[in-house]
């Protein structure tokens, strides 16, 4: 077996490391999803077109304010935001009025969101690539274990357990974290005791929503700024938010890691066909437990 | 009842003057039909290519244009679909009556086209399809490769890389035609000329990868000698950006085609990694001819840009499409291309040849190693070693074997 020969420990470790890495960006997306899909019920496509646009806009902003370090925390705050509000917009113009509809018209719906906004993206910003450049201090690599990685991404493996910990907070520790979870079970019941549903909903997409624009922000940095990365992501999302559970949170955490810990540790143990792994993954859970590792709020 | 037959022998000669005359005072133009991708990511290139045409066709236009006539083109964007493409190519040759057309990124609609060319015999001049099947296994009559293709590449790489003193190599690529073919020729070529090389693995990830991190430190943690990386197009530009921020440049050396080349270093500004192999067929600052620095400086003034590899596959075809027509002496499809045979052009590169039996030009290849540079944004690439056509092209053998699978 000719490649388990360059398998260390060490190297193992540190693919596991650049694994959590990636994770970080699929659980932000993921959770996102996840969180559209469990309150609101919509199969939200057009999240990776909002992931997209949340890259672009991190550019944009960054440049916009010199490409200097100011500009980067400046652009990974606002671009989320700018998201979020595009996706307040979004649910109080149009969303707002379908709720009763069925999931399938729901579904084609977004669908026709992502179309809309992949031509906004061509128009506002071209068909070239972008690229942006991290600040001084996270750029190049630092030694772990001996091999090179690169600073960005223990940046990443910072944020990820902060934003999973937000996201708990969120939904244990404040009242609209409370209704939106009871308004997921029995939205009537929450409307009957006097609470405007509608209103929870759209905070709770807005909030969705925010986290693929803060997961387009982080990206930004590590991958050529493009078309098409709304694609790529969405796909790689509605699988880990399925084999998590749909609408649960922490089966997106868990999700996450099987897809990232996989894909990267795959790329290490048989690289030529590194591609399967996570895919593998995904139909070996599904095989053993069809409704998703987690219970699933549908 | 005279007088009447008087006025039709008139009206007669007449029109039969008028339609003598004609040609005369208004020679129908030569006409170009370009297929090619002009929405999305491939545009970066294929805008380069179109420009670069109108530069040189305007320029043999304001002399009076070849045997009297202008050289006029239209374009229509393939959106990057095998479908679409091959119906405007149709299109362009029904109502459009082009007579020569010429195109296509993509490969797939490049040998489709080529296939429709063959059956309506029309010259098809292909710009930056890299698919070595279109002057190989595919090649005939009426297809013609204005640019290098993946089998030069893969000639051209190991040709370089033989020159360095690394014995052990990885091996990494796109899961793709593309990836494959240029590993396999680099790969194979290099074994032919040091055999002592080894192959310690490879890994093969798929097109639009978009994180490449964890594929670089597997392959730092195998300590090769050095990687030959076989990505292409939009691919090149994460990959680089991946490779700078771990490290990967500074501890093992590796090779990427089209690495040097300004498509891909421009949009990584001063990002891009230092010390990257690479080969390109052009790069804007070199050669450091008179020719080179007219043509790089009239692309500029145009269209305030410089020009990447895809402007001198644009220019030269103009240049052979006017030469040949010149050479045939009359627009007559079949003389045009026994003139294009063979045929020599002067370039910004240089004179390049048309080869005769498969109807590829013979372009040297450049290989550099990227560097940072005081008066531009992006890196260039210097130390630059120029491998002639001739030792890049595949032999004649070489080709025979592959058209007769």
């Amino acid at each position: 077996m000719e490649f388990t020969s360059n398998i260390t420990f060490i190297a193992l470790c540190q693919q596991l490391l650049v694994g959590l890495s990636r994770t970080t960006i699929l659980f932000i997306v993921a959770s996102g999803l996840s969180l559209v899909l469990g309150v609101l019920r919509i199969p939200n496509i057009s999240h990776g077109s909002l992931y997209m646009i949340g890259a672009f806009l991190t550019y944009s902003i960054s440049t916009f304010f010199g490409g200097g370090p100011t500009g980067f925390w400046l652009a990974m705050i606002l671009a989320p935001l700018s998201v979020a509000l595009i996706s307040f917009i979004m649910e109080r113009g149009l969303f707002c009025h379908l709720y009763e509809r069925e999931h399938l018209m729901l579904l084609l719906f977004t669908f026709s969101f992502m179309l809309v906004f992949g031509d906004v993206v061509k128009i506002v910003w071209g068909s070239d690539y972008r690229s942006l450049s991290p600040p001084e201090i996270f750029q190049g690599s630092v030694s772990v274990f001996g091999l090179p990685f690169p600073r960005y991404n223990l940046f990443l493996l910072v944020i990820g357990p902060l934003v999973a910990l937000g996201l708990w907070l969120l939904t244990n520790k404040t009242k609209i974290g409370k209704i939106s979870r009871a308004a997921a079970v029995d939205r009537e019941m929450v409307g009957a005791i006097g609470i405007n549903v509608s209103w929870v909903f759209a905070e709770v997409f807005v909030i969705g929503c925010f986290l693929a624009g803060l997961g387009g922000a982080l990206v930004a940095p590590t991958q050529n700024i493009t078309q098409g990365m709304d694609h790529s992501i969405i796909i790689e999302a509605f699988l880990i938010v399925i084999i998590g559970g749909l609408g649960n949170i922490w089966g997106a955490l868990l999700g996450a890691l099987i897809f990232g810990l996989t894909d990267s540790v795959g790329i290490l143990v048989w690289p030529q066909f590194a591609i399967v792994f996570p895919y593998v993954a995904v139909v070996i859970v599904l095989t053993f437990r069809p409704k998703g590792l987690l219970k699933s709020v549908w | 009842m005279k007088k009447f037959y008087w006025l039709i022998i008139c009206l007669t000669a007449g029109f039969v003057l008028f339609f003598i005359g004609t040609p005369v005072h208004a020679a129908k133009a030569i006409k170009v039909g370009i297929v090619d991708c002009y929405s999305g990511p491939p545009s970066t290139y294929t805008n380069d290519v179109r420009d670069a045409f109108k530069l040189a066709t305007d320029k043999i236009n304001e002399k009076g244009g070849v045997l009297g006539r202008k050289i006029e083109f239209v374009t229509r964007d393939s959106k990057f679909k095998v479908d679409i493409g091959l119906s405007a190519a149709k299109e362009l040759i029904m109502r459009e009556e082009v007579d020569i057309l010429m195109g296509t990124i993509n490969s797939s609609l490049a040998l489709g086209i080529s296939d429709l060319a063959k059956k309506e015999k029309i010259p098809f001049l292909v710009t930056f399809s890299k698919s070595a099947k279109i002057t190989g296994e595919k090649g005939h009559r009426y297809v013609f490769s204005m640019n290098e293709n993946t089998i030069m590449a893969g000639k051209a790489g190991a040709a370089g890389l033989a020159k360095h003193p690394y014995v052990r190599y990885w091996i990494a690529g796109d899961d793709y035609e593309y990836g494959h073919a240029i590993a396999d020729g680099v790969w194979k070529n290099l074994k032919q000329l040091k055999p002592d090389v080894q192959k310690l693995g490879e890994s093969w990830w798929k097109v639009g990868e978009p994180d490449f991190t964890p594929y670089i430190t597997a392959i730092l943690s195998a300590k090769p000698d050095a990687v030959i990386v076989a990505t292409g197009g939009r691919d090149c530009v994460p990959f680089l950006k991946a490779a700078r921020a771990t490290g990967f440049n500074k501890q093992v050396p590796f090779y990427m085609h089209t690495a040097t080349e300004l498509s891909t270093l421009m949009p990584l500004g001063s990002e891009a990694p230092e010390g990257v192999i690479g080969t390109s067929n052009y790069h804007f600052y070199f050669p450091d001819t008179p020719e080179n620095k007219a043509f790089a400086k009239d692309f500029k003034d145009a269209y305030g840009r410089y020009p990447k590899v895809g402007a001198l596959y644009g220019y030269i075809t103009a240049t052979f499409i006017a030469k040949a027509y010149e050479k045939a002496g009359k627009a007559d499809t079949e003389k045009f291309i026994d003139a294009l045979e063979g045929m020599s052009v002067d370039s910004p590169v240089g004179p390049l040849k048309m080869r005769a039996y498969d109807h590829q030009v013979m372009f040297p290849m450049f290989m550099g190693l990227t560097k940072k540079s005081p008066e531009h944004e992006f890196l260039m690439a210097t130390d630059i070693v120029t491998i002639p056509g001739d030792v890049v092209m595949p032999t004649i053998e070489e080709i025979k074997k592959a058209r007769c699978k």
